[in-house]
């Protein structure tokens, strides 16, 4: 596991909660690729995986129900936090419950 | 639980008023100790949202157009009411990608945004942001309410841009305040209490703007000026706001919220449109919440024009002044007060008589997802424009109807080491609502002598595509 020496507390990287977090996008919007495929720095919405809005509810319940603990839009990372893969796994890795 | 259909007569004062070409209303019809927004658990008042329009409209730049992309619903409200009363027009476009904003505003010389921070997205065009505090122009501090000609286009709506650029659709601020009227009357938001609209769609699409923005402006509500998409989020707003509390949703949303049994502030109504709201929905969403559901028809080419409990049955009810014409073969064409021309709705209709109808179901050719339209032919003929493609085709499966999640089916005719790149392309031409998840390579669509695809064999080419099981 790598830390990023960035200076700011930036989580270190968790590629195994990454390759997880993969596997349950693929499995939650029934994607019809490898969880390998997608990139941890890859883009989800737009131009990467093309996920929209619906699509990041789903992911927001999934989470919830598999490392309880909540999305919330009002945070002011929340594009940030959805920006791919690797962020979304540090923000859960932060604020997981299980 | 009431029904909250009203009687099937027209309300007569609700009737839309001629307006002569010179007419005036006013930007709003509340007490100015009322609250019109809940912001971070504080009230804001109508009194105070003048004081705030009247300074924000001091610093706009003299423009024409504003691209208006504030997400938090107070100041977004203020922005439209600051540029009414500076003369301007607001153009809402829930699609705020950079290439999408210098498209609107290459069509509408001389925009500019507002935006939460000057370096955003649309830094190429001149961006203001929500100023500090301070002295209002003298010019601007008088305390009388504004009046705003009847006839100015208040606001410019977009359509999805599915058959190339979106279309816009100009908003008389007569016809965004009649719908105001109607809705309050037929929502109960005419009553001695302030309801809180607890909002799960944005200000800058149709339906947001139209119950979340403008309905505090001309009905006893106040919106929640914060953002609410998940469940989490929504649960958290009900609980700052007072009751009686109503949230303004979508089918897709809702299932989610039920889903995850949130415990959410005891609710006075559920409010929801985009798209139709199956029954067993309706009726659980009623039992959890113990709140009636009441769904809102519209389109942005006409607004709002009808509602119903869903769990009354299938019927709808226009509101007040709303023309509902039979053009045969359950085409209608519906007439909004002051709006210039009728416009015909995209899905089968049959009329009942007494502002009545029934949707029988959709045009072939027109799909809706996640509160945006699109026709299948206009996405075909961008596919096929994409270099490397010779033949492409996009299919909505059986069950779009039924289930929000479910995705448009695209088949392709090309090379399959040119697909990443079509894929590429496509993403870049189409909102993401209605991208499918992959392209499907074929050797050959089956069109027959005339170059159409018969049903039968359009079903079989989606029937033998796993893509459609998801």
């Amino acid at each position: 596991m790598t830390s990023l020496e960035s200076g700011n507390a930036m989580p270190a990287t968790d590629p195994a909660l990454e390759r997880q977090l993969a596997r349950l996008i693929v499995d939650t919007l029934h994607l019809e690729i490898e969880p390998e495929s997608i990139s941890p720095l890859d883009p989800l919405f737009r131009d990467g995986l093309g996920l929209d809005s619906i699509d990041a509810l789903e992911i927001a319940l999934a989470v919830s129900q598999s490392f309880g603990m909540h999305l919330k839009s009002d945070d002011e990372q929340n594009h940030q936090i959805f920006a791919n893969l690797r962020s979304l796994a540090a923000h859960i890795a932060q604020h997981r419950t299980k | 639980m009431p029904a909250l259909i009203p009687d099937f007569q027209p309300i007569s004062p609700l009737a839309p008023p001629a307006l002569a070409p010179a007419a005036c209303l006013p930007l709003v019809t509340r007490a100015l100790e009322e609250v019109i927004a809940w912001r971070n658990g504080e009230a804001c008042t109508v009194a105070g949202f003048l004081k705030d329009v009247r300074h924000l409209a001091g610093q706009l730049p003299e423009r024409p157009f504003v691209i208006n992309l504030w997400t938090d619903r107070y100041r977004f409200l203020v922005g439209f009411a600051a540029a009414l009363i500076r003369g301007q027009t607001s153009l809402l476009t829930s699609d705020r990608s950079p290439h999408r904003l210098a498209e609107i505003a290459a069509d509408h010389e001389g925009a500019y945004v507002l935006d939460e921070a000057e370096e955003a997205a649309a830094s190429v065009l001149p961006t203001l942001c929500w100023p500090a505090p301070g002295s209002t122009p003298a010019a601007m501090a008088s305390c009388a309410v504004p009046m705003i000609p009847a006839w100015h286009p208040a606001a410019i709506v977009f359509t999805s841009g599915s058959t190339g650029r979106p279309v816009g659709n100009a908003k008389p601020f007569a016809a965004l305040w009649q719908c105001s009227r109607a809705a309050a009357k037929r929502f109960g938001f005419d009553g001695p209490l302030t309801a809180s609209l607890v909002g799960t769609v944005p200000g800058q699409h149709m339906y947001g703007f139209e119950t979340t923005i403008l309905l505090p402006l001309h009905a006893n509500c106040a919106t929640f000026a914060g953002t609410a998409f998940f469940p989490r989020d929504v649960s958290l707003a009900l609980s700052t706001v007072p009751a009686p509390r109503y949230l303004v949703t979508t089918p897709f949303q809702m299932d989610k919220f039920l889903a995850v049994k949130e415990g959410l502030a005891p609710l006075a109504g559920v409010i929801s449109a985009t798209a139709p709201l199956p029954a067993g929905l309706a009726e659980a969403a009623e039992r959890a919440w113990q709140a009636p559901v009441l769904e809102i028809f519209g389109a942005t080419e006409v607004g709002s024009i009808a509602s119903r409990r869903t769990l009354d049955g299938d019927v709808w009810q226009a509101y007040p002044g709303v023309e509902l014409q039979d053009l045969g073969d359950e085409r209608v064409l519906v007439e909004v007060p002051y709006l210039p021309s009728g416009v015909e709705l995209s899905d089968r209709t049959e009329l009942l008589g007494g502002g009545c109808f029934r949707l029988i179901g959709r045009r072939t050719d027109i799909v809706k997802r996640a509160g945006r339209r699109a026709s299948l032919a206009g996405l075909s003929a961008i596919l096929r424009q994409i270099e490397g493609v010779r033949d492409g085709l996009f299919v909505a499966p059986p069950e779009l109807e039924t289930n929000p999640a479910t995705r448009l089916l695209a088949f392709v005719v090309a090379a399959a080491t040119d697909l990443p790149a079509i894929e590429r392309e496509l993403r870049r031409r189409v909102e993401p609502a209605f991208l499918p998840r992959q392209l499907t390579l074929v050797s050959a669509l089956p069109r027959n002598e005339l170059g159409k695809i018969p049903r039968d064999q359009l079903l079989r080419l989606v029937q033998s595509n796993p893509a459609a099981e998801a």
